[in-house]
């Protein structure tokens, strides 16, 4: 192979790559935004739906599970807290599964909802469905506990997911209740906290934002 | 194989049946058998498929002559690349419904056997449109295997279809896991090539009745 040859080859190489990668960047600024607050609505839309009976929901401080950046909220009606929500993240099979829990004042699970997660299409994925989400109604700490077969009052596997269902359930869901109940049982000390909160909160978005796009880019890494 | 003389209806039969990506050809063997445990994720799949593959061989036959042959595969991957990324990114700004329905298989194209193989063997030797008769074609095969596997895997492993029930509780679980996969493609490739067998020997009968 002689020096033009190579020369040759480099050039054409370089030349596609950057074509390639001016398009997907011009691509990318175009439709990040876009994707970026269509996933901050539906987050927004998540929360409500996870206490329907609220009017009112508190963005009260953030933690980080999985060194992911995660927030609770507390659920107001009125100026009465009638419960909380906490984001969670649980290591999953082939990702971390990105969820919301909803529980009362006893710290008893009312709702969970998985927000996003890339578990094997068909096995994990089930996490989504309805009939594995109603099982956490009523849980507590002691009884969200995986159980292969049937069981009348824990976590019921699903069949050829065991490894998912305990994500959910004894990564995801129980961290963010103990980390809520360690957090928000102090009692009235933590309500002046939670004025505090309210303040932290806006400052709170612009970071969580930051947070969410690189949760976005270290999943897609996870994927190659 | 050099330029090609079928007509591009040829073409796409030619995906679609003598060599189609899964049955005949046995290429792209993994998503057949990692996303076929339900209709909806064969027909997802199937359809980003299609897509694709018509798109990367239309830009690979738009630059045939622009590819150094050293260095076609990289290219090629580019191509490919590029393509799922793009499509990736635009869904999961304006179809969002859609993209979480199949946001999770569309980034495993980049990988597929069968979008590469058809760039290498056909389209950088191809002019474009015999270059997308050839993409529909072979997208179209793949599409529909995914259709009939995962629709014999979903029905069997847990009786329902597109996710509505139609048998109570789970009939044959192990269909829907991996292991099923196997099962699944090995008889219905098994079928198909009896099948192709037996319409051959009618095929030979039948001339050696007119020639006698």
């Amino acid at each position: 192979m002689t020096t033009k040859d190579m020369a040759k080859i480099t050039i054409n190489l370089v030349v596609i790559y950057v074509l390639g990668g001016l398009l997907l960047a011009f691509v990318y600024a175009k439709t990040s935004p876009i994707m970026f607050v269509k996933a901050k609505e539906e987050k927004e839309a998540a929360l409500k739906t996870m206490m329907p009976e609220a009017d009112k929901i508190e963005h009260l401080g953030d933690w980080e599970p999985h060194h992911k950046h995660a927030g609770y909220y507390a659920a107001k009606k009125g100026d009465e807290e009638i419960g909380y929500i906490v984001e969670g993240f649980g290591k999953g099979y082939s990702s971390y599964i990105n969820l919301l829990v909803s529980v009362d004042k006893n710290f008893t699970v009312q709702k969970i909802n998985v927000l996003h997660h890339a578990e094997t299409p068909g096995l994990g994925d089930e996490i989504e469905k309805d009939y594995f989400q109603k099982q956490f109604a009523g849980k507590t700490l002691d009884t969200l506990v995986v159980i292969k077969g049937d069981t009348p009052d824990k976590i019921q596997a699903i069949s050829g997911a065991t490894i998912s269902s305990r994500a959910v359930t004894e990564d995801g869901v129980k961290n963010g209740v103990k980390m809520l109940m360690e957090k928000l049982s102090g009692g009235q000390e933590k309500k002046e906290e939670g004025g505090h909160g309210v303040k932290e909160g806006e400052i709170e978005e612009h970071k969580e934002g930051h947070g969410e796009t690189e949760g976005k880019e270290n999943e897609h890494g996870s994927h190659s | 194989m050099a330029h090609t003389h079928k007509t591009n209806w040829e073409l796409i039969k030619n995906g679609m049946f003598s060599e189609n990506t899964i049955f005949k050809m046995a290429i792209s063997l993994c998503p057949s058998i990692a996303v076929t445990n339900s209709l909806k994720n064969g027909f997802f799949m199937g359809v980003s498929v299609i897509f694709v593959q018509t798109m990367v061989n239309l830009t690979v036959s738009l630059i045939r002559n622009f590819i150094n042959p050293k260095i076609r595969i990289p290219i090629f991957m580019m191509v490919i690349a590029g393509y799922v990324s793009l499509i990736d990114m635009s869904m999961a700004a304006f179809a969002r419904p859609v993209y979480k329905q199949i946001g999770l298989y569309i980034q495993l194209i980049v990988a597929f056997a069968s979008i590469f193989a058809r760039a290498e063997v056909f389209a950088v030797k191809n002019k474009i449109i015999p270059s997308i008769a050839d993409g529909l074609g072979m997208g179209i095969g793949f599409f529909l295997a995914m259709i009939v596997i995962s629709f014999f895997r979903e029905l069997l492993g847990k009786g329902a279809l597109w996710g509505f029930p139609i048998v109570q509780g789970n009939p044959l679980l192990i269909m829907v896991l991996p292991a099923g996969g196997f099962f699944a493609v090995g008889l219905l490739m098994g079928f198909f090539n009896w099948l192709d067998a037996r319409m051959a020997a009618k095929r030979e009968a039948a001339a050696a009745i007119e020639t006698a």
